[in-house]
């Protein structure tokens, strides 16, 4: 298995593995798509973007055309009659880290972008690039490669053992009504999944100084950063355009860029 | 008629599902609103509350908590809205049929 974490490497700065979840349309993809390459151009180790959600989203805001990101079938073998284990792996020889060089999309500021692959051909179609989506995610090692995934709206994915790869985990919330009472069950669920001290709230589309004060009240989390409202980013994200390169300095990226930094303080 | 509601996050399937039953139920029809969100919030648009959303919630997850079966199934579907649904504005009533801790397994 992977290694763990102990007082012996906290001098090596570990590479951030980090889920980002919350309700649907809270802004996860489009905070995830910017934080991600903000990342990049600040840390030397290679990002991995990890996308779960089979509907398109992501792509964009990273700054791709692209839909499908999925891993090529070339890459799968299927397990033989009487083998072990799960029905499709990588193909022997191929490690999870070979197979995001040679597979994963390479997106802006040389992020990569991998997908589980999308519904186009119904459900059955995804079955060996979802096969690989998991193995990667588990055996990539935790030396190098930030991982960081963005998982679909709601509670399914991230509490059945879909952020398993991650070891914080980022609850985007908006200030709403509904946002703070999903923010309080995300809390509530993101406790069994890790460690109180690596589980942060990001307040999302703040339109008050108010927000992030209610989030933390509300949902117990704590709050390491309010990402505005922001029309500029808005009629970017609208257009199918990645803001980082439309609006580079709208207030929501300067914002991201600081998540980027306090993320990197407490976790690596 | 049974219309299912469904859609990319954000982009207002609770919201609209809540005014469309709320109209109905204006218009003399008798509506049933089921919440089968994994995280379910149609109480809020539809006008309950938070309590009651919660209470809801809280009386879906209590059924998977407890196993035992036997002759306590329900009737038929007026007996299971009467012991799951709750009656809202405009007479909607409103039930959460699905529940957050533990989720089924499989496909994304
Ligand atoms: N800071 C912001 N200011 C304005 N609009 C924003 C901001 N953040 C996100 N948005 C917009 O909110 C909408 C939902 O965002 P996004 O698709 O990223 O949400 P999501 O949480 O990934 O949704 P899903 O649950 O469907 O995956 C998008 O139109 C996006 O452009
Ligand atoms: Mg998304």
């Amino acid at each position: 298995m992977t290694s763990t974490s102990s007082a012996s490497d906290t001098a090596d700065a570990r590479p951030l593995r980090t889920a980002f979840v919350g309700k649907g349309g809270a802004g996860k993809s489009a905070i995830v798509g910017t934080f991600a390459r903000l990342l990049a151009r600040a840390d030397d180790e290679p990002v991995l973007v990890l996308d779960s959600d089979p509907m398109p989203g992501l792509a964009f805001t990273l700054g791709l055309e692209i839909d499908d990101a999925g891993i090529d079938d070339a890459a799968v073998v299927e397990r033989a009659e009487g083998e072990e284990g799960p029905r499709f792996r990588l193909r022997p020889g191929l490690s999870a880290e070979d197979a995001v060089e040679a597979y994963a999309t390479v997106a802006p500021d040389g992020v990569r972008f991998l997908q589980i692959g999308n519904l186009r051909g119904g459900v059955g179609s995804i079955m060996r690039s979802q096969h690989a989506f998991h193995q990667i995610k588990s055996e990539l090692p935790r030396n190098r490669w930030h991982v960081i995934g963005d998982l679909p709206g709601g509670t399914r994915q991230p509490f059945l053992g879909w952020a398993g790869f991650a070891d914080s985990v980022v609850v985007v919330i908006e200030a709403s009504a509904k946002g703070l009472l999903s923010g309080r069950r995300f809390a509530k669920l993101a406790g069994s999944v890790v460690e109180p001290d690596r589980l942060f709230a990001v307040v999302s589309k703040a339109r008050s100084s108010d927000d992030a004060q209610q989030v933390e009240s509300r949902t117990g989390l704590r709050v390491i950063e309010s990402i505005p409202w922001d029309d500029a980013f808005a009629d970017a994200e609208r257009e199918g355009l990645a803001p980082l390169d439309a609006v580079p300095d709208a207030p929501a990226i300067q914002q991201i860029q600081s998540l980027v930094h306090a993320l990197q303080g407490v976790l690596t | 008629m049974k219309v299912a509601v469904v859609g990319k996050g954000g982009a207002g399937k609770t919201t609209t599902s809540s005014v469309v039953a709320r109209v109905l139920a204006r218009g003399g029809a008798s509506v049933v609103a089921l919440d089968g969100d994994t995280n379910p919030n149609l109480g809020l648009s539809l006008g309950v509350g938070f309590d009651e959303t919660e209470r809801l919630v809280g009386m879906r997850q209590a059924l998977d908590a407890d196993e035992g079966d036997g002759d306590d199934h329900a009737a038929d579907w007026d007996d299971l809205l009467d012991r799951f649904a709750s009656t809202g504005p405009d007479g909607v009533q409103f039930a959460v049929v699905s529940q957050i801790d533990n989720p089924d397994p499989g496909c994304p």
